[in-house]
């Protein structure tokens, strides 16, 4: 019974994640590139990145170091995405050799 | 927790709460680890050259791009399933998700071969400009890793056809799957910074 549960929220899961790539085509090739869709392709991101750490890889009742090792990632890279956007000018000084 | 309530992906390291074994979580953090690195240097690369990355993703074939997010996704999705199977003592249901699973990894690999004929036919090259040369090297690096990650697949379902997995033994299992959902997770970072971000 816990099974079957365990599997339909599994399907569930998967098809939220396939549902989320469709829409992040779609902005790709409809939307204007803008603040307001990188914020969403950034939370897009986030959101799918934990799915996977948390419910495909188990994480979410698992050792909490390593949880947070692998959750930072999808904290981190969607930061990156969104100040990189925001500041480029004032990152490539900081970066210039 | 008492062992007898842990699931049995923490069988072999209950007593530090873990999945699989210790060696396939150095390899993935190092995996990871080179995924960022690669990740900084897009980021850079970036910020130097803005016009061509925001160019850069529109002349990509996004198709292709999605077309392998939905694959990757499905065969983590498939693993998640042959893990469910072995739990339940179904070794061949396991092997049968599995194979599904190996499937979408070599469905990747031929539609990344036709993206890249693709690109070639469009003129883009790892010459062409930094946002290319970021691209393939990236791309690339990952191209490998879903062939060497579908191969310890087709490993695991020898040894699952060969009766090794018990219900109550399955490391090796458990350590592929979780290897192949770093795989996926590095793509699903890959997917938006090289093809929806502009």
């Amino acid at each position: 019974m816990m099974q079957t549960e365990n599997k339909k929220f599994i399907t569930k899961l998967w098809l939220l994640l396939i549902s989320l790539t469709l829409f992040s085509a779609f902005m790709a090739e409809r939307s204007h590139p803008g603040l307001l869709s990188v914020l969403i392709m950034a939370g897009v991101l986030a959101f799918k990145g934990r799915i996977i750490v948390d419910y495909f890889m188990e994480l979410k009742q698992a050792n909490p170091v390593l949880r947070k090792l692998m959750q930072i990632y999808f904290y981190v890279i969607p930061t990156l995405i969104i100040l990189s956007w925001l500041f480029p000018q004032q990152i490539a000084e900081w970066t210039a050799l | 927790m008492s062992e007898a309530a842990l699931p049995p992906l923490f069988i072999n390291s209950h007593r530090r709460n873990i999945p699989g074994s210790l060696a396939i979580w150095a390899a993935i953090l190092a995996e990871m680890s080179e995924f960022a690195i690669m990740f900084i240097v897009y980021f850079l690369a970036r910020a130097h050259n803005p016009v061509v990355f925001h160019e850069g993703p529109a002349k990509l074939n996004t198709t292709a791009g999605t077309m392998n997010t939905i694959v990757m996704l499905s065969s983590s999705y498939f693993v998640v399933r042959a893990v469910m199977a072995m739990r339940e003592n179904q070794a061949k249901t396991s092997a049968r998700w599995l194979w599904a699973a190996v499937a979408c990894g070599a469905t990747y690999l031929i539609i990344k071969y036709y993206e890249y004929t693709w690109n070639t036919a469009q003129g883009l090259a790892t010459e062409t400009n930094i946002f290319y040369a970021v691209y393939y090297y990236v791309t690339f690096n990952h191209f490998l890793h879903v062939g060497w990650g579908s191969a310890a697949m087709l490993w695991v379902i020898y040894r699952l056809n060969t009766g090794i997995y018990t219900q109550q033994e399955h490391e090796g299992l458990i350590n592929v799957a979780l290897y192949w959902h770093m795989i996926d997770l590095a793509w699903i970072t890959i997917f938006p910074l090289l093809y929806v971000i502009r």
